[in-house]
């Protein structure tokens, strides 16, 4: 038997398992494309193993439009494109950032930049909602996020505690959609309070505690059964699932406390900061995919300041991150994503205090450690960052990457409750080269 | 301002009396008649079975969070409970309607569609007196196109109540298209976000359009900002180290200069650099037009003053009957749970409907009611429409309600919210309501208590009118307050008592920050950022589950002794009278029998934590998280 019979026969009985999984839990039908394609999904060459060997993700999602001009692709020859803002010299050859990402500079040999992304939607709403689901914004149906895709097709890996953390993320970033909530994420407001509430309250007994589960589990069951009704019925099983969390020994993964001074000064102070710091601690109890926003990167007006503002925010956090999971041999199993809607306009905006425009048609986004390499730039956009010019990357084409990273069948059709046909990455394929 | 609507009433006005029909209790009802048998002959032609009318209780429950956003007290629902009059369902929706819970839960319903966020990541001027008179509009029941004209026409001063509306633009400084795309969904139905960068491939609105339409809210400058941009550069390069005269400065120039909007709409706009069709060059000057209904244009040859108000009168008036229906379709999803075409973002003329006559109806009434939202939801809540029962099932027509009963949704957070306040603490509307706070605060701290305010700061500064002049004016303000320091003052005449909320306190969402910061239950119910139009959520995660068992609900409400529901148990004798009370109190209903059964074992069972048990199974069970 060779190497690629032994990976479709996995691919067979996983993918048989899965499907039996989904009928008898979820409900919902899952089947492969014709013939071999889905074994086909990871080619059998000496990419595929390297390339799935990823087990989580971390997805730092830059709300409201990072500037890539400012940031990961800098054009330092084109004055009236960058303004004031100045390019520096990055620990990989060839590869320079803006001025205000010094740490990340230093780390930039562990990451691949893709500097040819490209989206069809230019307003946040719907540039977030494609980034996060692979597809655009409809009237009649919500689409699962991609950390939901992640949980369906390739399961939880610690059952005691959610398999989808959002933190600080907006609400319409994290939910299961199709999926129903037992796909979405379990939210946290703030990284240094952990999971809210998911301790028994002290003075509370133990016995009182399961009285009242017990007696409210018997209302509920009445009302499920009068209105059975997904979201009715949703809440029913998440009280299973917050008992089983409360009794975890892995709750501790939600406790910043435990941190060390070192470490707690390696990420710095800032609210994005104590994310990045939890996501890490997450990770290490084998959450799948973890989410971090850093937001206000709408910078339409006075973009050179706020964009100073916001690097503060990201660069030491970020660079402690990578960082950090290299030094705990994390990295390699751990995909660290940096994604955001759209970037911004060349152009400056005099009238509006040199404020930059949304703009889709080209940015950068990162990917780090989980297999991808380092120190590596794929694709390129023209001299003034206006279009891409070389190997465009689309919003789906990056999502079936983050796919091909974690293993996952990124060309799997799931079907909705509706039995309408939807995959991880829609009509996306990975990105083959970034792969290490 | 809005021909057409008092084309529309007059006559009317005439037939009734002197009462127009929005303030006529028989005009109310008839119109409530009329809808219902339009969803009758809906029911005949599709051959369905009318559905039945609800019961008093869930009525009650209903009707509560619908019009005013919080379940009743246990006073309220025993009282309505215990009457038995024939019409007690409508003395109810009036008694909703005139109360102040029903200003406070619009307000909420208006900060989504508007994305009124209190302030703006990296700047610090921020939306208070907008938010404020927002607010105040709600509660005085401004009509809607009176609303919606003000707002689009906005100009001047960000604090002078009479101008405030002005943050609807400044609230999205440097990004006016996103603004103009905004405006043209939440009033209008119309998506046009998209061609902002490129023409509808399915022969929708293209660029051109858009950059038309764009023309006549174009030139949303400060009023004379330049004249302290001298000073202000000194402060910024002068001294990198953040001077106390910097925060001053500060102060005048973010939070006066950078709240007010200049110019009124230049009527026309340059295509941008990137623009990529036939019809026009990038740098190309093009004048303001309407891109359907009543045509209006503007020159291309001379910036002109009036764009913005000749666009609120387009919106509000030439529009046909797209700015009635389009508001119409969206009271009626707030108060049927569905709306009649969905989504409610893109219009549908109601011929394309699939309820044509019942649409037609409504639009015209609108019209007829004068764009009083509280006289339309009071029609709407009077109808036996809104009374029917809740139905499991989902819809079966596509696009839009079919009125089969009622659907069952989650309540939104600030629903849960407003309710769980109401259990803790008992009505939550006796609390006085948060007011604009126009202290003048420097580096967090407010000066010149009760000697300015920042309304009396706003008026002054611009109304300088030269550089000398402005740091003349600077000088003195920054020597009034290093003279007077920060404690108030004696001045009662000049001291206004700002009433604010943290996000701690226990008051309705409508006076809490907004939004609420992420570690409060509103985010974890999903409550709206206000980023994006009408973003909150409903969806359920693990986080709510574990905020009812351990968080709020169980400080707040079960362990709580003087938390306002036990108080409903005073002069109960007997253990099933306080259950009976704690049900009615918390799910707005007397238990079932089976459900006596099971409570009077809990209290046989565990004593006296008994009570505790029950109070905290029935505020976690889905009966309490569910609109029926």
């Amino acid at each position: 038997m060779n190497p690629s019979d032994f990976n479709s026969h996995d691919e067979f009985t996983r993918r048989r398992f899965m499907s039996n999984a989904a009928r008898l839990y979820l409900g919902v039908h899952l089947f492969p494309m014709f013939g071999n394609s889905v074994a086909s999904a990871a080619p059998a060459s000496a990419g595929a193993s390297a390339s799935s060997q990823a087990k989580y993700i971390i997805y730092l999602y830059m709300n409201g439009g990072m500037s890539h001009l400012d940031t990961f692709d800098p054009k330092p020859k084109k004055k009236d494109v960058m303004g004031p803002m100045e390019a520096i010299p990055t620990k990989a050859d060839g590869i320079f950032v803006g001025q205000h990402l010094p740490k990340t500079a230093a780390i930039m040999d562990k990451v691949t930049v893709i500097n040819s992304m490209n989206s069809t939607q230019g307003a946040h709403e719907q540039g977030a909602y494609i980034m996060h689901t692979s597809y655009p914004m409809r009237g009649t149906i919500k689409h699962p996020s991609l950390g939901s895709w992640v949980l369906k097709l390739g399961d939880r890996i610690n059952k005691e505690i959610p398999g989808f953390v959002a933190i600080d993320t907006s609400a319409d970033h994290s939910g299961g959609g199709f999926f129903g909530a037992k796909y979405s994420a379990a939210p946290i407001g703030n990284a240094s309070e952990g999971l809210q509430d998911s301790k028994r309250p002290g003075e509370v007994p133990k016995e009182d505690f399961d009285r009242r589960l017990a007696l409210a589990d018997k209302l509920n069951q009445k009302f499920h059964s009068k209105y059975p009704n997904a979201d009715v019925k949703a809440y029913e099983d998440l009280y299973r699932e917050a008992i089983r969390l409360m009794n975890s020994k892995d709750l501790k993964a939600f406790d910043l406390s435990q941190e060390t001074q070192a470490t707690r000064e390696l990420y710095g102070s800032g609210r994005f900061a104590q994310g990045c710091m939890l996501a890490r601690r997450l990770i290490e109890h084998d959450v799948r995919f973890v989410e971090v926003q850093l937001g206000g990167w709408d910078t339409h007006y006075d973009n050179f300041t706020a964009i100073e503002g916001r690097c503060k925010e990201f660069d030491q956090a970020y660079a402690a991150l990578i960082s950090d999971l290299d030094k705990r041999g994390k990295l390699k199993e751990t995909l660290v994503v940096v994604a955001t809607e759209f970037g911004r306009s060349p152009a400056i905006n005099v009238e509006h205090k040199n404020g930059r425009d949304h703009h889709p048609s080209a940015f950068s986004c990162l990917l780090a450690g989980g297999g991808v390499k380092g120190g590596y730039k794929h694709g390129e956009s023209d001299a003034t960052g206006s279009k891409v010019k070389d190997k465009l990357v689309t919003v789906q084409d990056f999502n079936a990457t983050i796919a091909q990273a974690l293993g996952l069948p990124w060309n799997m059709i799931v079907m909705s409750p509706s039995t309408r046909p939807f995959k991880i990455a829609d009509k996306g394929t990975p990105v083959m080269d970034v792969f290490a | 301002m809005s021909g057409l609507c008092l084309l529309v009433t007059l006559p009317f006005a005439a037939a009734q009396g002197s009462k127009a029909p929005k303030d006529d209790p028989a005009f109310i009802k008839k119109a409530a008649l009329t809808i219902d048998q339009h969803v009758a002959t809906w029911y005949r032609r599709q051959k369905l079975e009318v559905p039945a009318v609800t019961d008093d209780a869930t009525f009650m429950r209903r009707s509560f969070l619908v019009a005013i956003g919080r379940i009743p007290t246990a006073e309220e629902a025993r009282a309505f409970l215990e009457i038995s009059e024939a019409g007690k369902r409508q003395q109810l929706v009036d008694y909703l309607l005139d109360s102040p819970g029903y200003s406070s839960h619009l307000a909420n319903w208006t900060f989504d569609l508007l994305r009124l966020a209190d302030g703006k990541i990296g700047s610090t001027a921020n939306n208070e007196p907008y938010r404020n008179w927002v607010r105040n509009a709600v509660a005085d029941n401004m009509p809607w196109d009176q609303f919606v004209h003000q707002m689009i026409s906005a100009e001047g001063d960000g604090w002078d109540p009479k101008s405030a509306a002005v943050g609807y633009y400044t609230r999205d400084r440097g990004m006016p298209l996103d603004n103009l795309a905004n405006s043209m969904r939440i009033f209008l139905g119309s998506r046009m976000e998209c061609s902002q960068c490129h023409d509808d491939p399915f022969d929708g609105p293209d660029r051109h359009d858009f950059y038309e339409l764009a023309a006549f809210t174009h030139g949303q400058g400060t009023v004379r900002q330049d004249l302290m941009r001298p000073l202000w550069d000194e402060m910024v390069k002068g001294n990198g180290l953040r001077s106390p005269e910097y925060g001053m400065a500060q102060v005048i120039w973010d939070r006066v200069y950078g709240m007010s909007l200049s110019g009124g709409g230049a009527g026309r706009i340059e295509l941008p650099s990137d623009y990529q069709y036939r019809d026009g060059k990038p740098g190309d000057i093009i004048g303001a037009k309407t891109p359907f209904g009543k045509g209006v244009r503007m020159s291309d040859k001379k910036d002109d003053n009036d764009g913005r108000a000749k666009l609120a009168d387009w919106f509000t008036s030439k529009t046909g009957t797209q700015f009635a229906g389009n508001i119409a379709n969206r009271l009626w999803k707030r108060v049927m749970g569905k709306a009649v075409y969905e989504p409610a973002d893109i219009y549908v003329a109601p011929a394309k409907t699939n309820y044509p006559e019942l649409m037609t109806y409504l639009e015209q009434l609108m019209m007829e009611l004068q764009y009083d939202q509280r006289a339309f939801q009071k029609v709407l809540l009077s109808t036996r429409t809104y009374q029917f029962a809740t139905n499991p099932d989902t819809s079966v027509v596509d696009g839009g309600d079919d009125f089969h009963g009622r659907k069952i949704t989650r309540l939104n957070s600030e629903q849960i919210w407003d309710s769980l306040i109401t259990l803790a603490g008992g009505d939550p509307d006796k609390k006085p309501r948060r007011t604009l706070d126009d202290r003048i605060f420097v580096g967090g701290k407010p000066v010149l208590v009760g000697k300015k305010t920042m309304t009396q700061l706003s008026k002054e500064v611009l109304e300088l009118k030269s550089e000398g002049e402005v740091r003349a004016y600077f000088n003195k303000f920054v020597a009034d307050i290093k003279s007077g320091g920060g404690g108030g003052g004696g001045d009662s005449m000049m001291m206004n008592a700002v009433k604010t909320y943290n996000k701690d306190a226990q008051v309705r969402a409508s006076e809490l920050p907004s939004p609420a910061p992420r570690d409060h239950l509103l985010y974890l119910f999903g409550q709206s950022d206000r980023e994006v139009v009408d973003a909150s959520s409903v969806e359920p995660n693990v986080g709510q589950v574990l905020s009812l068992m351990n968080g709020f609900v169980q400080r707040q409400l079960v362990n709580n002794p003087n938390a306002h529901l036990y108080k409903s148990l005073e002069g109960a004798s007997t253990d099933a009278e306080k259950i009976r009370r704690l049900y009615i109190a918390i799910l707005s209903r007397p238990p079932s029998e089976e459900e006596m059964g099971w409570m009077l074992d809990e209290v046989k069972a565990s004593k006296q934590n008994g009570y505790r048990n029950i109070v905290s199974s029935l505020v976690m069970s889905s009966e309490f998280l569910f609109l029926q």
